[in-house]
């Protein structure tokens, strides 16, 4: 134990610890590795993975540092409830994209990107706003998964948080560089099963060393009420409903998701990721419990950082041998995810950039091929960098979250509606994100009307995210009543007590303003109505471009 | 005892489901591999 009470390694433990781990993850790419590898598989391998590795995959790379400790974070904060409003909402994330997912695949089988379905279904602009708040999303995930890797082995090591950093950004890419994508799934697996398998041990182990049920029984009396609830109303409206908000926005801004969607064999996408949400809600909110049980038993978060409450658990009340599995558990679902990011951003620069803005009638595959690695390069030493600053990535996050959300209603409906234009795709974000920003920022001052009509902006962004999730499941009829029950209802309690939310408003108004603005300029367009089927003629594989030289051949997606 | 049965249970479910999780998807990546190998084809 080191003077903060934390377990301590020495340099060689860890350092043989790191090692074991990326030095193993590399071995196992050995055995995919393929002299010549195409295009297909380096994005999406082949479209061909089956329902194991797709769940395993799903789940790792939705797992990340952040998961466990801000899942630990919400027990301690809000008691019996917090671990399953941090989980269980980012679980509904993987299962409610799943019916979205299948309409995309249906329509580009051959798909990559969703940015490449909506280039085909409307051009340039409304691909790159999507394509852009991708790569922000990646960027930012990698710089947070090494920060997470510095920090963790700083705290149980004498090595540098620059050392954890950098061991972590060269490991990841040591092992995702050549295979790409099938070098991140086939890895996500194995690292799934260390962690599954890890958390399986950890979690028991820390109740019953803690002093077992009875102890965890007594502690509810060191409880506020709320906190003693299963049924918290303050867990729910500030863990748990900005969390709901994010659900489908998180989906469809996530190319890590979007590129399983089109990876997963089409029969097996249903399975896939409903195996992915059971699995990435039973590990994030067990995990999630350690810090449910911190607060049982009274426990004091040292120098008051919340994310050093699982460490500081696991180092109270396990040996050494527990501590070097959290540290396995905690470097293997930071690297599945930052793996996931490279593989997202070398396709995104590869399909999205290169293929459908750059390189004409004449894509080159080996061309791609390159781009991919050097953005996997590139991309990492961005990570790196950023997160040797550790930037405060706040503000960055609450821009890309709003985007995220203000490209939902737009994505979703123009894969459905065909009378859907380019211009009120491209318009109803830009709109979306400016009336974000007066909410959010209370650019102007909140009062009176104002507020009412952001109250009566965020109702309507509520019902689209009701009717979305509604929709996806049950069709259009049941999405429509859900959305407009929404609405009423919203409009009769919410108006006059949503103010005092405002970080929720904006995010509503996101949703609110440009499903607005996307069905008025829609419904006055007089634009020809969209043929869906086009999209599978623009979205083709960039392998059959170099397999066959017939310039006639070449997909409609690829010129 | 009732509440500790239920408070442990509360805890332990979340290890269980993940134990769950962790054998369907081991057992679909299995006969994946075998089904493979008969095609001869590659897992990923």
């Amino acid at each position: 134990m080191n003077e903060n009470g934390f377990t301590q390694f020495s340099t060689v433990t860890v350092l043989l610890l790191l090692a074991a781990f990326y030095g193993g993850t590399y071995l196992l790419t050995l055995l995919i590795r393929k002299d010549k590898e195409d295009t297909s598989g380096f994005m999406v391998a082949g479209h061909q993975v089956g329902f194991g590795m797709g769940a395993a995959s799903m789940t790792a790379t939705w797992i990340w540092a952040a998961s466990f400790y801000a899942a630990a974070t919400s027990g301690y904060t809000y008691g019996v409830s917090g671990p399953i409003h941090y989980g269980f909402w980012g679980a509904l994330m993987i299962l409610f994209i799943y019916p979205f997912g299948r309409r995309f695949r249906e329509l580009a089988p051959n798909g990559h990107t969703l940015g490449e379905l909506i280039h085909a279904r409307h051009g340039a602009s409304s691909q790159l706003i999507l394509a852009g708040s991708n790569v922000l999303g990646s960027v930012i995930s990698l710089m947070v998964n090494f920060t997470a890797a510095g920090a963790l082995v700083s705290v149980l090591s004498p090595l540098s948080f620059e050392t954890g950093v950098l061991v972590a950004g060269v490991g990841v890419l040591s092992y995702t560089l050549t295979s790409g994508f099938r070098a991140s799934v086939f890895t996500d697996f194995a690292q799934l099963v260390a962690l599954m398998a890890i958390a399986v041990v950890i979690i028991p182990a820390v109740l019953f060393s803690a002093g077992g049920p009875s102890v965890m029984v007594e502690g509810l009396s060191r409880m506020t009420d709320e906190q003693a609830s299963l049924f918290s109303v303050d867990a729910i409206m500030n863990q748990g409903a900005p969390f709901f908000v994010a659900v489908l926005a998180y989906a469809i801004g996530n190319q890590t998701i979007s590129q399983r969607l089109f990876a997963v064999r089409e029969k097996n996408i249903k399975s896939t990721f409903v195996t992915a949400t059971l699995g990435y809600g039973a590990i994030v909110i067990g995990l999630g419990m350690i810090g449910l049980m911190a607060l049982s038993v009274g426990v004091e978060p040292i120098n008051g950082e919340m994310n050093n409450l699982i460490p500081q658990m696991v180092s109270t009340y396990l040996s050494p041998f527990f501590v070097a599995l959290f540290f396995v558990l905690v470097i293997g679902s930071l690297s599945s995810t930052a793996d996931s990011d490279l593989s997202a951003l070398s396709t995104i620069m590869m399909a999205d950039v290169y293929g459908k803005n750059i390189a004409g009638d004449n894509p080159n595959p080996k061309v791609m091929m390159m781009i991919g690695r050097i953005t996997m390069i590139v991309a990492t030493v961005a990570g790196l960098i950023f997160a040797s600053f550790s930037l405060d990535i706040l503000v960055m996050l609450v821009f890309v979250g709003a985007l995220w959300g203000a490209i939902v209603f737009p994505v979703i409906v123009s894969c459905y509606w065909d009378r859907v234009t380019n211009a009120a795709f491209t318009w109803s974000v830009v709109v979306a994100m400016a009336f974000f920003c007066i909410a959010r920022f209370e650019l102007v001052e909140m009062t009176g009307l104002t507020v009412l009509l952001f109250e009566i902006l965020a109702s309507a962004g509520g019902a689209v995210v009701i009717g979305m999730m509604v929709f996806g499941f049950f069709g259009r009829a049941a999405g429509l009543v859900a959305g407009v029950v929404t609405l009423i209802v919203m409009l009769v309690f919410a108006t006059g007590f949503l103010r005092d939310y405002m970080v929720l408003v904006a995010s509503l108004t996101a949703y609110g303003a440009s499903a607005l603005v996307c069905t008025v300029m829609t419904l006055l367009s007089k634009e020809e109505r969209f043929d869906f089927d086009l999209i599978e003629k623009r979205v083709g594989s960039y392998d059959d471009v170099e397999a066959d030289e017939a310039v006639d051949m070449i997909p409609e997606g690829a010129k | 005892m009732t509440n500790e049965l239920v408070y442990g249970a509360y805890i332990l479910v979340w290890p269980a489901l993940t134990l769950g999780v962790l054998a369907v998807i081991c057992g679909a990546v299995v006969r994946d591999a075998r089904a493979c190998r008969k095609s001869d084809e590659d897992l990923i």
